[in-house]
């Protein structure tokens, strides 16, 4: 499984990747054919899986590493190694129960949340360990924001959806400093023309399309950098989903977005790199260009054409 | 290779597409051997045929683009499903320059009153017989979409420029014996040059099979 393939460099879990194979240090020169079947076979007796592409980025916001998420006794998540780069979209897909939702969700340890889910492996966001003792998760959170399926606005004002966040995490000292987080991050969202004489009414009483892009700003409110999405469009007709897609294509100038989606043609729309899961196993990742036409792994292919069955 | 779907539909918008580029592919093959025909043997009546079902080969390019159009719009195709659609697309393209290029040595036969001298027709025959193989192999390893079969078709057009090469050179030759039939010899070259086009489109043929990369090869084994 170490042939070098020219273009990416292969991806293996392996820590220190071994330049040779192992039975060709034992004097033996393989087939190719041969060389594969041994080669998986040493790898399943190791747990070592691969990821076909690239998974690692120089100075990724995110580092993830051997990241595996078990729900009881069922394992959701294994052995996942990715980063996640600066101002790019990354979008996630794969089946339902694939296990990205859940590798989503330990960006910002909601996971913990979940009783009976385990987390172990590293993440470290900008090089520091999320799991660390020092680190509160809300301060976490505060810098992984997180959007949702289904827009779910805090049952009081749009003024206050968005000034909650900076509130109460100490940012914007005094009204007007308020007000001027209220507004960036308002038209930052694509949201400000539309609500700027009614800031004051109800966040419940937008339109869905609306409610998701106050969510956003609620969102940015607080400066993260970087912001989770889990299928943010998948409640949304087309014309608010392209709304919210133009957004994200905005925001990718100041923020690293992670996005969830069961929509192949959302992931490919959207993202700059595509990372494809498939039973808690991280198939294939890479360029979002190439995955859509020329993934080298099968599965991917399979899923991506329609043909997982 | 392009079945598997799970819309059973999709599958079979696939494969009728697939059918109808290979059909195509068979009445363009006719009618280059029947063009070549006509004019080593100077028969009009065949060669009416030729532009006349020129008609049908024309139909085919525009029902099929209308036909990738839509199958493009409906379902979206990513991946090998996309390479291939875009293969079959660019398949037809080449498919319909073959028919117009036979159309043009058939139109030679009806439009002049002298027909090629002995040697001349021997090239030509020559030639339109490499030409059809070369096509006829090319339809071939599209039908199988096997791009293993397409390299042989790439080595095969070489094979047919430089015999284009060498019967142009003894045309030359012989019309510098012989000005009288120099119009004769000018209308030769362009059914030599021609049939050698028509090569050039079985080579193209078999790079848009390249394009596809079937059969898919997966770089990890399935887990």
């Amino acid at each position: 499984m170490n042939d070098h393939v020219p273009g990416e460099m292969r991806a293996t879990r392996a820590l220190t990747p071994r330049a040779r194979h192992p039975l060709e240090d034992a004097g033996l020169n393989l087939r190719p054919s041969s060389r594969k079947a041994s080669s998986a076979l040493l790898e399943s007796a190791g747990e070592e899986a691969t990821t076909s592409g690239t998974a690692t980025l120089p100075d990724p916001v995110f580092s993830c590493r051997d990241v595996n998420v078990s729900y009881g006794t069922k394992l959701a998540v294994r052995n996942v190694r990715l980063d996640i780069g600066r101002k790019e979209v990354l979008a996630m897909i794969g089946p339902s129960g694939c296990g990205k939702s859940t590798f989503l969700r330990c960006l910002n340890r909601m996971n913990d949340t979940i009783p009976g889910a385990r987390v172990s492996g590293q993440i470290l966001l900008d090089g520091r360990d999320i799991h660390d003792r020092e680190l509160d998760p809300v301060t976490l959170r505060a810098r992984v924001g997180m959007v949702f399926q289904k827009p779910n606005p805090f049952p009081k004002s749009i003024y206050e959806n968005v000034a909650y966040g900076p509130r109460s995490h100490g940012l914007g000292k005094g009204p007007a400093a308020l007000d001027e987080i209220v507004f960036t991050s308002l038209q930052r969202a694509g949201l400000w023309d539309e609500v700027k004489d009614r800031l004051h009414g109800p966040g419940t009483g937008l339109s869905g399309g609306q409610q998701q892009r106050l969510c956003i700003a609620r969102t940015i409110a607080v400066q993260p950098d970087v912001i989770l999405m889990d299928e943010p469009c998948s409640a949304l007709d087309p014309v608010a989903t392209a709304r919210v897609e133009d957004l994200i294509d905005q925001l990718r100038q100041n923020y690293a977005i992670v996005i969830v989606t069961h929509s192949m043609q959302q992931a490919a729309r959207v993202s700059q790199r595509t990372a494809y899961f498939h039973l808690g196993n991280l198939v294939e990742v890479g360029a979002t260009p190439r995955i859509f036409t020329n993934p080298r792994n099968r599965l991917t292919e399979d899923y991506i054409t329609g043909r997982f069955g | 290779m392009i079945e598997g779907h799970i819309s059973k539909a999709f599958d079979g918008a696939l494969a009728a597409m697939h059918v109808r580029v290979i059909e195509m592919g068979g009445l363009a093959l006719d009618q280059v051997r029947e063009a070549s025909r006509a004019y080593v043997e100077w028969d009009a009546a065949r060669a009416a045929l030729v532009v006349e079902r020129e008609r049908t080969i024309n139909a085919y390019d525009v029902t099929l683009d209308e036909e990738q159009l839509t199958l493009i719009a409906r379902r979206q195709p990513v991946a090998s499903d996309l390479r291939i659609i875009i293969a079959f697309s660019k398949a037809v393209g080449e498919l319909e320059r073959v028919g117009d290029e036979a159309a043009k040595i058939a139109r030679t036969v009806l439009g002049s009153v002298r027909g090629p001298g002995a040697a001349t027709a021997r090239d030509a025959r020559h030639l339109g017989y490499l030409a059809a193989a070369l096509l006829r192999q090319a339809l071939e390893a599209f039908d199988r979409l096997e791009c293993a079969r397409a390299a042989d078709v790439l080595a095969g057009d070489k094979e047919l420029d430089a015999e284009y090469a060498a019967g142009l050179r003894r045309l030359l030759t012989r019309a510098m014996e012989n000005p009288s039939q120099f119009d004769v010899a000018v209308e030769a070259a362009f059914v030599l040059k021609s049939l050698e086009r028509i090569g050039d489109h079985a080579r193209n043929l078999a790079r848009h099979l390249q394009s596809t990369r079937l059969p898919f090869h997966s770089e990890t084994p399935a887990a």
